[in-house]
């Protein structure tokens, strides 16, 4: 088991080798010298060529890449062109937020969507199942803003039962720290719980048919030790990978969920660089959620063999 | 006279489907004493699994008991819901399935699959029942018990997996347990070791036992009373004895005629619509072969190893003559659906070579063979025409197919008329072929199969199991169609197949194989009557056979 986890991670170094060249060649796809496209509009040729001086961009590319990824290697990111700050102490000040937004969401999806998914099933067909299915495009068809903004009018301003806005250290308590994390959560994982339930949904529907679920039944087995002991755990590869493609969704809705809730998480961070052209920053953030989401990928794929014995590693 | 266990009166099941309600069992009545085994045989949509299912409450959501009653000591079983029903189930009345691999969990310990059975019924700790499991592993005889406690049904064999079925159904020492086909897509020999355990376990424990198949003979050989069902009702019941030496019903005399002997002939397992056609073919004498005529087809010393080094088959040699039957024999996993694969030219062998017609062409990779000239002349019938043929082709593209491929036949008159007289050969209606495949029978598709396959006038056709998948009276023709076929065109037959019964009456030589090399090889009838080598033996022994002397049934 060890030893295909170790497997796996050295296989995901080229991965990571592409996604970093990718990265960094970000600066240079965009048209034109980089050094003008970071100093702007106004800037002065002096400018420009301060800027240039200052981050090597008067160096062969290969020069300029091998120093970025030895830097990167020894956890220095790099400094923002803005701020002057080093970009990792900007991110990991950052970080807590959004890790915190979307650990949130991913378990209330996975609490939701799972057992809406399974029930739907169970009873496919029937008022419960279409009800269900229901809600489930209509979850997938509303975007992020407009779900967190009603949710923002509803529970926050109207019946005052949530903040509007913001976001509270765990350090602060947990409860605190929940509060503000609700409503986002739930903009958030929409459309997540509504593909998750519909997935959840099918992949039970086929294991289901399957003659094992009819020996289930001819043992005598209660309808609770058939749905989740013998036919979710056979469902769950199909589950599992959605969660985690989902996870990139995360991603994404993130950026759109922290600008709508005011909270002050990586998705900002990132809508800022873009706006500042703050290249140092913007390569930074990349460059993190490549990694999480090579490093879930990863999970998903341990989580596989421990689910079916039939995967071998 | 025992207690009378099970009643079944006048029961009726229907199915909702898209056509409307269908009447699967129309009104069977049934009794099972305590211990008695009793078998219930018929043919595939006769209702005899329906029946089992509708008794055991394990119905699809679409199918309804539409009247009668199920008593089971004297309590209506289709009246019973919730808990009453759950300690009905696995408790008193168990089943077991047809496919073992299947109905078990493939991702649960099968120690745990036991155990849970036990729970359910039991209040018993977790300890206990793993025990009860470790206990029960060693009732079915299962070999190192308590490693194969852990071990997933994946990496057990099928005949494994009943008898771990076999364990589960025993767990709380039912008193009826109902065994829907329990050896079909077994080797005969792993059918007689598992059918042999349930009989002795029945015995042993007192418990009545439904026998549901569509072989005839196992039946004979294990049950004292067969009940015959056609469809949706009971038609016959009787002694094996009375049954087959005086059937009272026409469709049980059918059903008899139908099913291959020990003793039986091709010519004898008669159908009206084939009997004529045949008649004509069977009445020319075939030509004798000139001496010196090089064979069609020779094997020289295949081997075929896969990854891990382990051999599927080792120093394999044969040779055919055209227009000569061969049956390749043995249990699974004894190397001959491979053999039939390097011969067709499917996979690569790793050693030897094949000379066909004089070519040798054992060497031409196999992805590069289609575009061989003689593919066409080799062609192949495969087992489950069910899952061979296209969902998406109807019959007239699917023999149309290999015309356009092999033959450079393009779309047209000359391509309909060929197709037509395919379809005529092997006795297609012309008006099934637009048709898709799940909208023909087992046995039209089975035709279709081997329409394709003859459509380029192959002159050897290698089969593979072609009617291990078909009822007996289907399979009658379809032997009958393929010896016709032969006679009329001299095509070649390697015909594969673990029925043994159906080789002897087909094929002109048989080869055994085992572990991947001949055991025994010779002329069919006598090699039958007189094998050489005790595994050929107990392959033959292993035969359940429709036999008007005393059974084992009757010995008991």
């Amino acid at each position: 088991m060890l030893s295909y986890i170790l497997r796996r991670i050295v296989a995901t170094l080229p991965v990571m080798a592409i996604v970093a060249l990718f990265v960094f060649s970000l600066l240079y796809i965009a048209p034109g010298d980089p050094a003008v496209v970071i100093a702007g509009d106004q800037a002065s040729p002096e400018d420009v060529e301060r800027i240039r001086q200052s981050l090597g961009l008067n160096r062969p590319f290969l020069v300029q890449f091998g120093g970025w990824v030895w830097r990167i290697l020894h956890g220095d990111l790099g400094t923002s062109i803005f701020t002057n700050l080093p970009v990792s102490a900007m991110i990991g000040q950052r970080l807590g937020p959004t890790l915190s937004l979307m650990i949130v969401t991913l378990l209330l999806t996975i609490a939701v969507a799972v057992p809406l998914g399974v029930v739907a099933a169970w009873k496919a067909g029937s008022l419960i199942d279409r009800v269900i299915m229901g809600f489930a495009v209509f979850g997938f068809s509303l975007p992020v803003f407009v779900v967190g903004y009603m949710l923002a009018y509803i529970f926050a301003l109207e019946l005052e039962w949530l903040p509007v806005q913001g976001y509270t250290p765990l350090s602060s308590g947990f409860w605190p720290w929940l509060e503000n994390l609700i409503l986002p959560a739930i903009a958030l994982g929409c459309v997540y719980i509504a593909l998750v339930a519909r997935i959840t949904r099918a992949a039970m529907l086929e294991v289901l048919q399957q003659d094992y679920i009819r020996t289930a039944k001819a043992k005598g087995l209660g309808q609770g030790g058939i749905l989740f002991i013998h036919a979710l755990k056979n469902a769950a590869v199909p589950i599992v990978t959605v969660i985690g493609i989902g996870i990139a969704l995360l991603i994404g809705g993130a950026v759109v969920t922290e600008s709508v809730f005011a909270i002050p998480g990586l998705g900002r961070l990132t809508i800022d660089a873009i706006l500042r052209r703050d290249y140092p920053v913007i390569q930074g953030i990349v460059l993190l959620f490549s990694f999480v989401y090579v490093l879930v990928n990863l999970m998903i794929d341990v989580v596989y063999t421990l689910v079916d014995p039939r995967i071998r590693y | 006279m025992s207690e009378e266990l099970l009643r079944i009166d006048d029961l009726h099941v229907a199915f909702s489907t898209r056509r409307g309600m269908v009447e699967a069992v129309r009104g069977v009545t049934l009794t099972v004493k305590a211990g008695e085994m009793l078998g219930l045989v018929g043919e595939s949509g006769s209702g005899k699994s329906v029946t089992g299912f509708a008794t055991t409450r394990l119905l699809d959501a679409a199918g309804r008991v539409t009247g009668g009653k199920i008593l089971f000591r004297g309590q209506d079983v289709t009246k019973l819901r919730g808990d009453d029903l759950r300690q009905l189930q696995g408790a008193a009345m168990s089943m077991i399935f047809q496919n073992p691999r299947a109905a078990l969990n493939p991702i649960r310990a099968i120690g745990l699959q036991i155990a849970d059975a036990i729970l359910t019924h039991k209040r018993i700790s977790k300890d206990a029942a793993r025990a009860e499991a470790l206990d029960l592993l060693r009732a079915v005889q299962i070999r190192d018990p308590e490693a194969r406690m852990d071990a997933y049904p994946h990496e057990l064999s099928g005949g494994m997996c009943q008898r771990v079925m076999i364990a589960i159904a025993i767990s709380c020492n039912p008193a009826l347990l109902i065994a829907d086909e329990p050896t079909t897509g077994l080797d005969v020999t792993t059918q007689k070791v598992v059918m042999d355990l349930l009989a002795d376990i029945a015995a042993a424990r007192g418990m009545a036992t439904i026998l549901i198949t569509h072989d005839l003979g196992l039946a004979a050989r294990y049950c004292r009373r067969i009940a015959v069902m056609e469809r949706g009702r009971i038609v016959e019941e009787a002694s094996p004895g009375t049954l087959f030496s005086v059937p009272q019903h026409g469709y049980t005399r059918r059903l008899v005629a139908a099913s291959p002997t020990a003793t039986s002939r091709i010519e004898d397992l008669v159908t009206e619509e084939e009997r004529e056609r045949y008649a004509a073919v069977l009445g020319k004498p075939r030509p004798a072969l000139a001496h010196g005529t090089p064979p069609l087809l020779e094997v020289r010393k295949l081997a075929k190893r896969f990854d891990q080094g382990s051999a599927a088959v080792t120093d394999f040699s044969m040779t055919m003559a055209g227009g000569e039957s061969v049956g390749l024999v043995g249990e699974s996993g004894s190397g001959k659906s491979t053999t039939s694969r390097m011969i067709c030219r499917l996979i690569d062998p790793s050693e030897g070579d094949i000379v066909f017609d004089g070519q040798s062409i054992g060497h031409v990779a196999s992805r590069d063979f289609h575009r061989s000239p003689l593919r066409k002349d080799i062609q192949m019938v495969f087992q489950d025409p069910n899952e061979s043929l296209n969902p998406r082709f109807t019959a007239f593209d699917c023999i149309a197919h290999p015309l356009m491929r092999l033959d450079r036949m393009r779309t047209g008159e000359a391509l309909r008329q060929r197709v037509e007289e395919c379809a005529e050969r092997v006795g297609l209606p012309l008006d099934l072929l637009p048709r898709f495949p799940h909208q023909l029978s087992g046995g039209q598709k089975a035709r279709v199969g081997i329409a394709r396959a003859i459509a380029c006038r192959p002159r050897l056709l290698v089969l593979d199991e072609p009617t291990a998948a078909l009822d007996v009276s289907v399979q009658a023709v379809v032997l009958q169609l393929l010896d016709r076929l032969r006679r009329e065109n001299d095509i070649a037959l390697l015909f594969v197949s673990h029925d043994l019964n159906v080789v002897r009456m087909l094929c002109d030589r048989t080869i055994v194989l085992r572990n991947g090399g001949i055991v025994e090889q010779g002329e069919s009838r006598a090699l039958f009557d007189n094998p050489k080598t005790d595994y050929t033996r107990k392959l033959v022994e292993a035969i359940p056979h429709i036999e008007t002397g005393p059974t084992l049934a009757a010995a008991l």
